[in-house]
């Protein structure tokens, strides 16, 4: 037997706490926390990574991880209800377990953004990891090390925004510049109502010293970054977080294929120059 | 079958230059022996591509599930029955179609051919609709081509395609003279036991390629049973369960659909006889409602209709 | 390096003997075809017929394979590692493009930071006795992607048929100790060995197939967005009959099932093919029709894997060529690159 660790073999982790984001009720988040403790205390990722998490007899999918690192003793997965994995997932309660295997991914480059400015530009679900990054950059072990922090964040109505707990705690506070917004608002919504890529116009973060971090659906990007370009943000300094269909997460199964790169290897983090460099398949 | 030659390049080149179709979809020389290949062409100035010979065995039907142009088809009768099918059942449209009627006698069964050569490889050969000549390193035998054909055409009814707009050469004369069920009847009389036995052998080998369902025109739903997840009907590895409720399933998803065109069998890279099953269905679905796939594109698909007279036995 | 001879004879009691000491896998006559299967017996090997329908890959790399048990016990879950702690393997009568399909195999299953364990597992205890092509097919151009009909890649001990002998070249340690203690076993003459080089060179000028594939991957980078694409997939059904018999297609999904104790994680065969096999959740698929997947295929197999690993990922064992329902030929894919 070769004795190197099994890529496939998840770890075993209970669901201590479910919470509802959305009143669609397809959104929740899972706090979970390894069986194992030494592993409980000792797994470290970067915001922007993700795990591959198992229900056990449906299957497993990619999922970023969206607590922090500063986050101790536990993870936090914000999971949408789409296919056999999800539906699962979405059916369990406090106590059951799933499998994870990770980190997987490269993560936002924490380094890269260090001593400069950051924008974060989130809409709908995929806001979660970046929601990672913010919580990380805002701790107070490391916000000493960034500079401005620009997050603008938008869902389709209100009902659809997640992490409304911690965006009530952003909006107090004065080392981050917090822009909310919907496509659409209801009656008893007073924010902003625009289109993602409008408000982020509207907001005009400056490019200077800065780096921004985009993550959403295709038309969200699609029509963000003109407006990055057109600010000032050369290729290199903005980030994208690109979904690709996984099942290995290793970078052997093939389907995350894009060019001589796999998404789950040497992504899913992009800077939108490399994005350049790579057959337009995503 | 010569002077056939001229009358396909002729009659694709007056379509495309007249500006009835964008596209012809016929048959050009394949690039191993005793194959040829679908082969598209938008010029008329390439219609000397095109062939007819008994190697022109896939069924271009195929070619016309989601397409938008208007295209010119060659068909051979199996072909324009599937073509009928997916129009009856609203794939295709008819008036997009040009349908360009091939007289078929058969087209050979390479298998067949190789199981008589004893592993020794075919390096180049002719065929006609009268002998096959196959040369290798060191033979050259010739072959009469009736005693290599596919089963399917060996038990083929229509060999005129049932609907055309254009037909080549002369209509076909129609030879009934094999039994069309001698398989079917066959795997019948058998016990159960010794049928369950001959389908576990049959299947055993079953990869789960899908070449079988991509090469039908029949099959052209955009989501397989195969890979529906919520539910999943069953699974996918190659468990012997598993790829039997594959192919049973596929086969009542074709009852009454298939025209025997061979193509599933002749596709099958691991040699499995899949048209028994499917033939059985169509046996069935003759005798119980008397009802013949491909027949006339006005036609309603036997088994999305209900009528008075259907015969109720399997009802409780 | 030692060279022998064998009667082929005395073949039949060489697996014999090697039967005794592992699990050996070798062609068979499987009716319409030849199979890479296990042997009970040295007399069920059959090294006359033509290569294997399936590659050595569908041994080392089964269609279908449990990676993890799990059971749902009453302490919480357990996952447990099916592990066949059974005598080491062979794999006996393995044509060179089949084996040179390993090294490739092993090189993209051993890469990076995550090592692919239950094919290194197998891969790592298994032999492999190759077995020269004397008479290449006309659909064969291993030659032509860097290989040769009696290429030694990845093969510890290679046979070539003299007629009435092989003649037998222990390539390496692996290759020594199979042969350990194999009786009937003669030196090789001078003369036999100038026969197996004669054979060799006839082997290499019988290769019909010669593709320019100078400058390939290097073309091949600049033009993704050539109409070439509209044109190569029109006929192909998108089915997985060239993956899956491809040495060097790995590509795979991997699936849960329930079982009465627990559940089975599954990985199996896919193909990039398949219409379903980038589609995302959200109904998004990167590529939406055969034009995008075929060129996959070939970017992957001429440019991609070769600027990663700096070798093609073909080995031009002509399956593919042979198989393909609507006759598909990558040869001829090459060549209209080569000739853009």
């Amino acid at each position: 037997m070769v004795s190197i660790s099994n890529p496939y073999k998840p770890n075993i982790a209970a669901l201590r706490k479910i919470t509802t984001e959305n009143n669609a009720n397809d959104i929740k988040t899972f706090e979970v926390v390894f069986e194992d403790p030494d592993l409980a205390g000792s797994f470290r990722y970067t915001p922007g990574q993700f795990g591959m998490i198992s229900y056990f007899g449906a299957g497993e999918c990619p999922i970023g991880i969206a607590s922090s690192p500063t986050d101790e003793g536990f993870l936090e997965f914000t999971i949408k209800k789409v296919g056999t994995v999800t539906t699962a997932l979405h059916n369990c309660s406090e106590g059951d377990r799933i499998g994870i295997r990770g980190p997987y991914g490269n993560g936002w480059p924490i380094e890269a953004m260090e001593g400069r400015n950051v924008v974060l530009v989130g809409g709908g679900f995929a806001f979660t990891t970046l929601r990672s990054l913010a919580k990380y950059i805002l701790h107070d072990d490391n916000r000493g090390r960034f500079g401005d922090l620009t997050v603008i964040y938008g869902a389709r109505n209100p009902g659809e925004l997640i992490y409304k707990y911690d965006l009530e705690d952003w909006e107090k506070r004065d080392d981050i510049n917090l822009i909310v917004t919907v496509d659409k608002g209801d009656s008893g919504w007073t924010g902003k109502e625009g289109y993602v890529p409008t408000i982020l116009k509207e907001a005009a973060p400056s490019s200077k010293d800065a780096i921004a971090a985009i993550c959403g659906p295709p038309i969200m990007i699609r029509f963000s970054i003109p407006v990055m370009t057109e600010l000032g943000f050369s290729p290199s300094d903005i980030l994208l977080s690109l979904e690709m269909r996984m099942k290995c997460g290793i970078g052997k199964c093939g389907r995350c294929n894009v060019g001589s790169k796999f998404v789950c290897l040497d992504g899913p983090v992009f800077t939108h120059e490399e994005l350049q460099g790579l057959p337009k398949e995503y | 079958m010569e002077g056939l030659g001229n009358s396909i390049k002729e009659a694709a080149e007056r379509l495309l230059n007249e500006g009835d179709v964008d596209l012809v979809i016929g048959y050009e020389r394949g690039t191993t022996p005793l194959r040829s290949t679908p082969c598209f062409i938008r010029d008329s100035g390439d219609v000397d591509r095109l062939i007819w010979d008994p190697t022109c065995d896939a069924n271009l039907a195929k070619y016309l599930i989601g397409q938008d142009a208007k295209i010119g088809v060659f068909v051979k009768g199996c072909d324009a029955r599937s073509a009928v099918v997916c129009i009856a059942e609203g794939q295709i449209d008819r008036d997009k179609v040009v349908l360009i009627g091939l007289p078929c006698s058969g087209v050979v069964d390479r298998k067949k051919i190789d199981s008589v050569l004893d592993g020794r490889e075919i390096l180049d050969a002719t065929v006609d609709e009268e002998k096959i000549t196959v040369r290798g390193e060191d033979f050259e035998e010739e072959l009469p081509t009736k005693n290599f054909l596919c089963d399917s055409c060996l038990s083929c009814r229509h060999r005129t395609p049932t609907v055309y707009d254009i037909m080549i050469g002369d209509t076909p004369t129609e030879e009934p003279d094999t039994d069309e069920y001698a398989e079917v009847d066959e795997l019948e009389s058998m016990t159960a036991e010794e049928r369950w036995a001959h389908f576990v052998e049959e299947l055993s080998s079953c990869i789960r390629c899908y070449s079988c369902r991509n090469v039908c025109p029949m099959c052209y739903c955009k989501e397989c049973f195969v890979d529906e997840t919520m539910p999943a009907w069953f699974g996918k590895t190659n468990d012997l369960s598993d790829t039997m409720i594959y192919h049973i399933v596929r086969s009542l998803h074709l009852a009454g659909r298939c025209v025997d065109c061979g193509a599933c069998s002749r596709s099958c890279p691991m040699g499995i006889d899949l048209r028994t099953l499917l033939k059985k269905g169509e046996k069935i679905v003759k005798e119980r409602f008397s009802f013949e796939a491909g027949m006339d594109v006005e036609e309603k698909p036997v088994m999305s209709v209900f009528k008075q007279e259907d015969s109720e036995e399997f009802v409780i | 390096m030692k060279i022998k001879i064998v009667d082929k004879k005395e073949v039949p009691a060489l697996i014999d003997r090697l039967i005794e000491r592992y699990r050996v896998f070798a062609p068979v006559d499987a009716g319409k075809y030849a199979r890479l299967m296990e042997v009970a017996s040295g007399s069920e090997a059959c090294l006359e017929l033509q290569n294997p329908k399936l590659s050595s890959k569908e041994i080392l790399f089964p269609q279908t394979e449990i990676i993890l048990r799990i059971k749902k016990g009453e302490e919480g879950l357990e996952t447990e590692e099916p592990s066949e702690n059974d005598k080491d393997w062979v794999l006996f009568g393995v044509h060179p493009c089949d084996a040179k399909g390993l090294v490739l195999t092993d090189k993209f299953f051993a890469s990076g930071d995550y090592k692919d364990k239950p094919y290194m597992d197998k891969r790592g205890k298994t032999s492999i006795v190759g077995l020269a092509c004397n008479h290449p097919r006309a659909t064969c151009f291993c030659a032509s992607v860097g290989g040769s009909p009696f290429g030694k890649e990845g093969i510890d001990i290679l046979l070539v048929d003299l007629g009435e002998e092989y003649l037998i070249e222990i390539l390496t340690e692996r290759g020594e100790r199979m042969i350990e203690g194999v009786h009937g076993l003669r030196d090789a003459s001078d003369d036999d060995m100038a026969r197996a080089e004669k054979m060799s060179e006839e082997a290499e000028k019988a290769l019909q197939t010669d593709l320019p594939i100078e400058g390939l991957s290097e073309r091949l980078e600049g033009m993704f967005e050539d109409p070439l694409w509209d044109k190569v997939h029109l006929k192909c059904v998108g089915c997985g009959v060239c993956s899956y018999l491809c040495p060097t297609c790995w590509c795979f999904d991997i699936i849960d099932e329930e079982t009465s104790t627990g559940v089975e994680r599954i990985r199996l065969w896919d193909t990039c093919q398949f219409t379903q096999f980038t589609l995302q959740g959200s109904g998004f698929n990167p590529r939406p029709s055969g034009k995008e997947r075929m060129r996959q295929r070939i970017m992957h197999k001429f440019c991609y894997f070769p600027k990663e690993y700096g070798v093609l990922a073909c080995t031009g064992c002509g399956r593919c060529v042979r198989e393909c329902p609507v006759n598909q030929d990558i040869r001829e894919t090459i060549k209209e690159i080569m000739s853009v």
